[in-house]
Formats: C-alpha cells, sequence, structure tokens
C-alpha cells in the first residue's frame, strides 16, 4: 500500500521525532555549561585548598611543614637545577612513567586475552581458580624481596607493577564476558556468523567497557607498586628514589614535590583513560566517573 | 496452484528439551514468497520452532530442509526478527542494519546502496547516526526489521517481532512488512499469538497445540489485499480460528497433522 505509506510514515515519525530533536540541543547547551561550571569549581576548589594549606603553613612556622610556595621553589629549582645528582624532575619522572608503561602494558596484554578465554570457557577458570585466586591477595609489594633477588633493572620494576595492573584487568574482563547478551550472540548466528567472528564484533564490544574501567583500577594499583618499588632501591632515579633521597635529607618540599607529581601523573593518566571511554563508549547512556 | 518445485523449505521433525516433549511430529512445507503465520497458546514452542528453522538448533528427530539441503545458516541465506530488542547499543542505527551483509562478507559499495535502500523503507534516514538508546522502541524493531530485509533472506523468520509495540505502532508495522514483502517477494514464517495479526498477515495459518506441540490446523487465507479487519469474510476466519484455539485449551490434543480447510482450500 504505497498510498498510505507516505502518511503512516509521517505520524510515526510525527510521534517520535519531535521530543529528540527538541531534546539534543538542549541537552547540548546544558551540558556544555555544566562542564564549563565543573571545571570552574575545581578550580577554586584548588584555590581554596592551597589557601587552607598555607594558613596551617604560616601558623606552623616549622621547617618541616612548608609552604605551597617552597614546593613551588623546590619544583623549580628541581626543573632547572636537578637534584642533589644532578638528574632532572623529567628524568625521574620519564623513569617512572616508563616502569609503569612497562609494567602495565604487560599486565593488559595478558590480563585481556586470559580473561577472555576464562571468561568464554568458565570450566577453565572454575577448575584453576584455587590456584589463580591465593595470588590476588598476595600483594605486589609482598613480592618485592623475591624480585630483588630474581629481576635486575627493568624487569624488576615491570615485574612488580605488572602485579599490581593484571589482576583488576583480568578480573574485570572476565566478569564482562558474562555480560554478553545471548541475543546478541544469536543475532550474528542466524547470519552464519562463526566463533571468531564472534568474538571479534559482540564479546569484545560487549567486554570493551569492562577492560576500561579494570585498567582503572590497575592503574592505581601499579603507581601503588611502582614508587614501593622504587623505595626499596636499585637505581639511582625515578620518582620513589627521589622522595627516599629526599627525605634522607629531611628536605621535605622536594619529598612533596615527589609526590604531588605522582598524584597528578596518576590524575592525569586516569583522565586519558575516562576520555577514552567517554569517545569508546558514546553508544551508552552514562560513562561512570 | 503450487507445483513440486515450488516447495522451498520442508518441516519434518519432533523435539525433545531435556525429558519435555516440545514437539510431536510437526510436518508442514512452505511454498516460495508464502507468508506463512504459525499460531498457538502461549508455551507450546512457536519460538522453538523458529530455532530449529533457522538451523540455530537442531531438532532431536527429524530435520528442516531448505530448497532440499538440511538447513545451515553458513550456506543459506536466512534471517531472524526477534521477539525481544536485538539491536547492538555499541552500532549506529546504519551500522545495526548492516550487520547481515556484513556477516555475509558483501562487498562494501552493496553494503552501503543497500542500507541506503532500506534505512528510507523503514523511515529511519534522519536517525542513521544515532545509537539505539536514542530511539523509541518501535524504532528499535523497525532496525531489525530491516536488518532482516537487507541481506534479501530466501526465508526470514519472524518472532511475534510487534508484541511489545503499541497498538497503532503494531499496526503500521504489519502494513509496513506487507509493504516490503510485496515489493520483493520472499519467504516469510512469522510467529504471533495474535490471531488478527495471523489472519490479516499470512496467505496460510498453522495453529499449533499444547505441548507437545502437533499441527492443530493448517488453514488458506485466501481473502484479496489489502485485507480489511472490519469485513465479514475476516472476522468469519478470525472466529474460526479463536475456536479452535479456545478448543486447544479445553480439549486433549486430536489427531496430529490434522488439515482443516480455510476459506477455500
Amino acid at each position: 500500500m504505497p498510498m498510505d505509506q507516505s502518511i503512516v510514515t509521517r505520524i510515526g515519525d510525527n510521534a517520535s521525532a519531535p521530543a529528540l530533536r527538541g531534546a539534543t540541543p538542549a541537552t547540548q547547551v546544558s551540558k556544555t555549561s555544566m562542564r564549563a561550571r565543573a571545571v570552574l569549581c575545581n578550580a577554586a576548589s584548588l584555590v581554596v585548598a592551597l589557601a587552607i594549606w598555607e594558613l596551617f603553613a604560616e601558623r606552623a612556622k616549622s621547617p618541616y611543614f612548608p609552604a605551597p610556595l617552597d614546593i613551588y621553589t623546590a619544583f623549580s629549582q628541581l626543573l632547572q637545577r636537578g637534584d642533589i645528582l644532578g638528574n632532572s624532575l623529567w628524568t625521574h619522572v620519564g623513569a617512572s612513567v616508563y616502569r609503569l608503561m612497562v609494567g602495565f602494558g604487560l599486565g593488559v596484554v595478558l590480563g585481556v586475552p586470559l580473561g577472555l578465554l576464562m571468561g568464554l570457557y568458565k570450566n577453565l577458570y572454575v577448575n584453576t581458580r584455587a590456584v589463580i585466586e591465593p595470588f590476588r591477595f598476595i600483594p605486589p609489594i609482598a613480592w618485592i624481596p623475591l624480585a630483588i633477588i630474581f629481576f635486575t633493572g627493568i624487569t624488576r620494576y615491570a615485574f612488580l607493577i605488572f602485579l599490581g595492573a593484571f589482576f583488576p584487568v583480568f578480573t574485570a574482563t572476565m566478569v564482562g564476558v558474562g555480560r554478553v547478551e545471548p541475543i546478541h550472540r544469536k543475532v550474528f548466528q542466524v547470519y552464519g556468523a562463526g566463533k571468531l567472528y564472534i568474538l571479534w564484533r559482540v564479546v569484545i564490544p560487549t567486554v570493551l567497557p569492562d577492560v576500561l574501567g579494570g585498567m582503572r583500577v590497575g592503574l592505581g594499583t601499579a603507581w601503588m607498586t611502582i614508587v614501593a618499588a622504587e623505595l626499596t632501591g636499585g637505581e639511582p632515579i625515578g620518582l620513589g628514589r627521589m622522595m627516599v633521597n629526599y627525605s634522607e635529607l629531611l628536605r621535605i618540599p622536594e619529598v612533596v614535590v615527589a609526590m604531588i607529581m605522582i598524584g597528578t601523573l596518576g590524575f592525569i593518566f586516569n583522565e586519558m583513560l575516562l576520555l577514552t571511554e567517554k569517545y569508546l563508549f558514546r553508544w551508552r547512556w552514562q560513562v561512570s566517573l | 496452484m503450487a507445483g513440486a518445485n515450488d516447495i522451498m523449505v520442508q518441516v519434518r521433525e519432533s523435539h525433545e528439551y531435556g525429558s519435555h516433549r516440545v514437539h510431536e511430529r510437526i510436518e508442514f512445507d512452505v511454498r516460495m514468497n508464502e507468508f506463512v503465520c504459525v499460531c498457538g497458546p502461549s508455551g507450546c514452542g512457536k519460538s522453538t520452532l523458529l530455532d530449529i528453522l533457522s538451523g540455530v538448533t537442531k531438532p532431536t528427530e527429524g530435520a528442516v530442509l531448505i530448497h532440499g539441503q538440511p538447513v545451515n545458516p553458513k550456506k543459506q541465506n536466512i534471517s531472524f526478527v526477534f521477539q525481544e530488542p536485538s539491536t547492538l547499543p555499541w552500532l549506529t542505527v546504519w551500522d545495526n542494519i548492516a550487520v547481515g551483509l556484513r556477516v555475509k562478507n558483501r562487498p562494501k559499495d552493496e553494503v552501503r546502496s543497500v542500507v541506503d535502500g532500506i534505512i528510507d523503507v523503514v523511515g529511519l534516514r534522519e536517525f542513521e547516526r544515532h545509537y539505539p538508546h536514542q530511539i523509541s522502541g518501535g524504532m528499535k524493531q523497525r532496525v531489525a526489521i530491516a536488518r532482516a530485509f537487507a541481506t534479501d533472506a530466501d526465508l526470514v523468520l519472524m518472532d511475534e517481532p510487534f508484541v511489545s509495540l503499541d497498538q497503532p505502532t503494531r499496526e503500521r508495522m504489519q502494513r509496513e512488512v506487507l509493504d516490503i514483502w510485496e515489493r520483493r517477494k520472499r519467504t516469510i514464517v512469522f510467529v504471533t499469538h495474535n490471531l488478527e495479526e495471523a489472519v490479516f498477515l499470512g496467505d496460510r495459518v498453522i495453529i499449533l497445540s499444547q505441548t507437545p506441540a502437533r499441527i492443530r490446523a493448517d488453514m488458506v487465507v485466501t481473502l484479496p489485499r489489502p485485507r480489511d479487519p472490519l469485513s465479514m469474510e475476516f472476522t468469519a476466519l478470525r472466529a474460526r480460528c479463536a475456536a479452535l484455539l479456545s478448543e486447544l485449551s479445553a480439549v486433549k490434543n486430536q489427531e496430529p497433522g490434522q488439515r482443516e480447510a480455510g476459506v477455500r482450500t
């Protein structure tokens, strides 16, 4: 019936379109203004926090309680002249970030496929969990003695960070596979799609949000591990190492600079992952923070 | 009116799920380009019948043949419209419609032209870049229908595709499906528990009994199209189907495979 099809289609479109058309610009406007507001509020919070810190520092009047300005001085000194051994701040940052990326990358590269495998073949996990699970409860820091004996240099750090990053990624991936809807598989099966095709087109897209979530958790653990690992010795560079050097000299501002660097870098990495999530998962209602 | 060559689908199967007998000697043929509606009490194994027809589920006894070959989704061109929402949330409307074509590895140009063509037929042109969560339930079901018709499937299986839609949308979708079917002829097996829908759409209405399901009636509907649900003939036929169905819930199953005449056989 081509005759009423045009009428019919128009009725249907009218019923649903205005709500959408009306909603999209409105929400976009409020979204950008909300984002601008959030940025402003965060900047204000930062200023207030610094002011409170300054206030306390003035009251304390102690060399062990540096004020924000002391931190800034220490920061620019470290940038320009480097530390007591002549290594610049960026050398330390670079060393820590490099170790982190290698270990964290290893955790993702092994955690995702293993998580997929054990999620797809549940029996594999069910029958081996007595071996796998206890490892989850051994903190990476507890591996440091063994790591010092068996590994040196980058391999030691990479191993320890890998331990920290692996389990969050692995567990999130495995749990995510369980979220694959049977109907989505079936859509592909009726067209004759094979197992690999379904893995790539259904399982991976479904699991990806969980993987990114696991990566963000793993990133936190990785930072914890890298600092602990660097504190215990080894090479003279790295943010953790720098902290130890200055704490032995009782120079608190430099220690705090290292702390702030770790916090800020972690924050930047996390934001980068969040942006990736927001871009990759536009199809979802919301992205968790 | 039908020669033996016209037979496209041959169903000869019985099926058990665990120790539960679901289908008892379900035997029927579907001709090329025929629109067959399957009705039956809820829980009688209608959806299972479609799973078996699609080749995703293997019957415990017997087989389904398409053009004389055992059904196999890798070899034959079958598509399926599911009862529940089946759009993939991570793909846009456009990419959702293209899913079947991409599984079948059709060339890019073909995918583009086919999807662009069918998206107009289902009236989703201005929503092609939207994601499923941004459109209504009725539109999602139109996406699923467009996807099913995009592959030019020899056999389209539809499992109560309109059950979750409101009445006006449902009626419009029924007409849209008929419209597509009339423009591009193909074979459809359509499961519904709504008799009016079955009589409105089908060339044939097959009524299944309660489990273990048997074919209770197989009626040819010869009312001219477009059909008027308010006409005398339509209401009479619908009443007849309703009587058969209510009889089913009251009386025990009769002889399997019994055929009843429709308005004209």
